[in-house]
């Protein structure tokens, strides 16, 4: 752990990939993180919103060091794991972090059992003998409630439902313990009732075990329910973080305004009025915008938006936005 | 007389493992420039019920059958080449779930805004054209895009592609299958605008298919809830969104994730039931906590507990 109680720091971090228009063209460079700072506790959850193309599933892989980083640093536990080389060092980060994925029909091996499929990482890292490893794999199974765990043991994924493997994926992925987990869109493939079961679970096991979460979502609606963070990602930068309740109740940049607009309630009057959202959509990562991204579709741009990157301020406690507006 | 009058309306279809009852006796009305939502968890029958509607339907057809009368006139009774001809996008149009990807790659996509035009109405291919570019503005793309293959098009950009191709044979029914679940929040609520502007201006019937309870309110004048085949609750939006009545509709209801006012999130236990062998009695009794003996075994009635409003329940029998 670092000195000041960061389990996880990310500073300045960017991710570009490589884009080859032609065998002996310049290189271009799509920057889908393009300098992003963060920093989170043990035990805390957020919530990382944004719309496609955002980068939000970049920065969740690259903090994962499942994309290696272009630029920047990632402080795990306080050590400096941003380029790790080391074999032993990266089978400990493997460890102490976790993915789950969006579809759990892809992520899953068709052609393994489940029990199978809860043991491989078990194997690869090592942990105890055949008979601890079925205890674990069990009572795994057991805390994502699948239960009678011997029935679900033995089956193949394509037996079981979206949300059964989902549970699934969740059990997978907290087998070996780890402190850091980046789950992403874990359910936007569900049905909205099995939805709500899925998080509560996901956020229970999180608080129990006090694990760092990191919810990768396009919808903003499920993060009150899920973290005590949201961060709002646009075009590779995060414009916008802070305690889950201040930015839904008082968000200040423009772009989540009009992400939070864009967001119907159930409502027989929303039939009766138009939302105000902005016109156009993401600019393109490879030639962003020079200055705020969001520049190009914002109702309150100014002169100064369109050449300079605006700074991030911290507008009251904890709550930070990149725009001029607050300068 | 209603627009549009649907009556016991059955698709089964056949399958390996027996009869699917997709759509089971399903009936409801609807007014000139009103919107029907029809929402579900998946697997209910909602695009079943779409597809039976428009007949647009696959080879392993069971049962089809019950009365759609559109402006009073049975379709049900036309043969598929008659329906081909004077109601399917004449009259009926639609726009179905991941229509942004549907186009055509290797057309352009003003031709193939056009060619319903060409096709079901006989128009020579430059007007077709022509008005192709007026739809294409209508839904706020700029013009030039006709000139464009889809692959030039943002997904937000092809599906308004994809409403002015349902809207440029002027019909009286759209039929909208989830129409924008593969688009972001913001491009869906300018898609949300876009339809209703078009509902606003040109009293258009829509028939809007989701599962996703709030942003159906952005369209609805009446809202049909469909479970395991059958519609169990159908009334005014006004109605639905303060005061479901169907114990399936309320628990619905408690699963919407709301952004402006605290409430506890709940969930329905289990699953929808299998459409193969749904269950006797009310098909919702399994999962419902209000369930009594009777709901086991008796198919409970439908009741109009208010005017206009429907709820096929014991509770209020």
């Amino acid at each position: 752990m670092s000195s000041d109680g960061y389990l996880l720091e990310v500073k300045n971090l960017r991710k570009w990939f490589e884009v080859r228009r032609g065998f002996f063209s310049k290189p271009l460079w799509l920057k889908a993180v393009d300098g992003v700072s963060f920093a989170l506790r043990p035990g805390e959850a957020v919530s990382l919103v944004g719309e496609s193309g955002s980068g939000k599933t970049t920065l969740g892989k690259t903090v994962l060091l499942l994309h290696e980083p272009t630029d920047g640093q990632i402080i795990f536990k306080g050590e400096d794991v941003t380029h790790l080389k080391d074999k032993k060092k990266m089978m400990w980060y493997r460890r102490e972090t976790a993915l789950v994925q969006q579809d759990p029909f892809g992520a899953m091996p068709s052609f393994m059992t489940i029990y199978r499929i809860l043991e491989e990482p078990l194997i690869v890292h090592k942990v105890g003998d055949k008979k601890e490893r079925e205890e674990m794999i069990y009572r795994a199974l057991e805390e994502v409630r699948l239960t009678p765990v011997e029935d679900f043991a033995p089956k193949y994924p394509h037996m079981l439902s979206g949300g059964q493997l989902q549970r699934v994926a969740i059990a997978r992925a907290l087998i070996l313990g780890p402190s850091l987990v980046v789950a992403d869109e874990p359910v936007s493939m569900l049905d909205a009732s099995v939805r709500v079961e899925i998080l509560n679970l996901m956020r229970e096991m999180q608080q129990r075990r006090n694990i760092t979460f990191i919810y990768i979502t396009h919808d903003l609606s499920t993060t009150r329910y899920f973290s005590e963070w949201i961060y709002i990602m646009y075009a590779g930068h995060i414009v916008e973080r802070g305690p889950t309740q201040r930015v839904i109740r008082n968000p200040l940049h423009p772009y989540t305004k009009a992400l939070l607009a864009a967001i119907p309630d159930p409502d027989p009057e929303n039939r009766k009025r138009f939302r105000e959202v902005p016109p156009g959509e993401p600019p393109g990562l490879i030639n962003p915008p020079p200055g705020c991204r969001f520049a190009p579709r914002c109702s309150r741009v100014m002169e100064r938006c369109r050449k300079e990157e605006p700074p991030e301020i911290e507008v009251e406690h904890n709550h930070f936005v990149k725009c001029w507006l607050y300068v | 007389m209603a627009m549009l009058e649907v009556e016991n309306l059955r698709l089964y279809y056949a399958t390996r493992k027996g009869v699917v009852k997709a759509v089971d006796r399903v009936s409801f009305t609807l007014e000139k420039g009103e919107t029907l939502a029809i929402v579900g968890e998946s697997g209910c029958g909602k695009s079943s019920m779409a597809k039976a509607i428009a007949r647009l339907l696959p080879r392993n057809v069971h049962t089809y059958d019950g009365v759609i009368r559109l402006d009073g006139k049975n379709i049900m009774e036309m043969s598929d080449e008659e329906y081909r001809r004077e109601v399917r996008w004449r009259q009926i149009s639609m726009v179905f779930q991941g229509a942004q990807n549907a186009l055509n790659p290797v057309l352009k996509v003003g031709f193939q805004i056009a060619e319903p035009l060409m096709i079901h109405e006989g128009v020579p291919k430059e007007e077709a054209l022509a008005r192709a570019r007026k739809a294409l503005r209508m839904v706020g793309v700029h013009e030039s895009f006709a000139d464009r293959y889809p692959f030039e098009l943002s997904g937000g950009m092809r599906q308004r592609a994809v409403i002015a191709m349902a809207l440029i044979t002027n019909p009286k029914l759209v039929i909208l299958d989830e129409p924008t679940s593969a688009l972001d929040v913001i491009t869906q609520a300018n898609i949300m605008n876009l339809l209703k502007k078009i509902k606003r201006e040109y009293q258009l019937s829509f028939i809007f298919i989701t599962h996703d309870i709030a942003l159906s309110s952005e369209l609805a004048d009446r809202v049909a809830v469909m479970y395991a085949g059958q519609i169990v609750e159908f009334t005014d939006a006004d109605e639905f969104y303060t005061n479901p009545k169907h114990p399936y509709s309320e628990k619905l209801m408690a699963s919407v994730p709301t952004l402006r006012s605290e409430k506890k999130l709940e969930f329905i236990p289990g699953a929808p039931p299998s459409l193969l062998t749904p269950p006797p009695g009310c098909r919702f009794h399994p999962r419902c906590d209000k369930a009594m003996p009777k709901c086991r075994e008796e198919e409970p009635p439908e009741v109009e507990v208010k005017e206009r409003h429907y709820v096929k329940c014991w509770l209020y029998a």
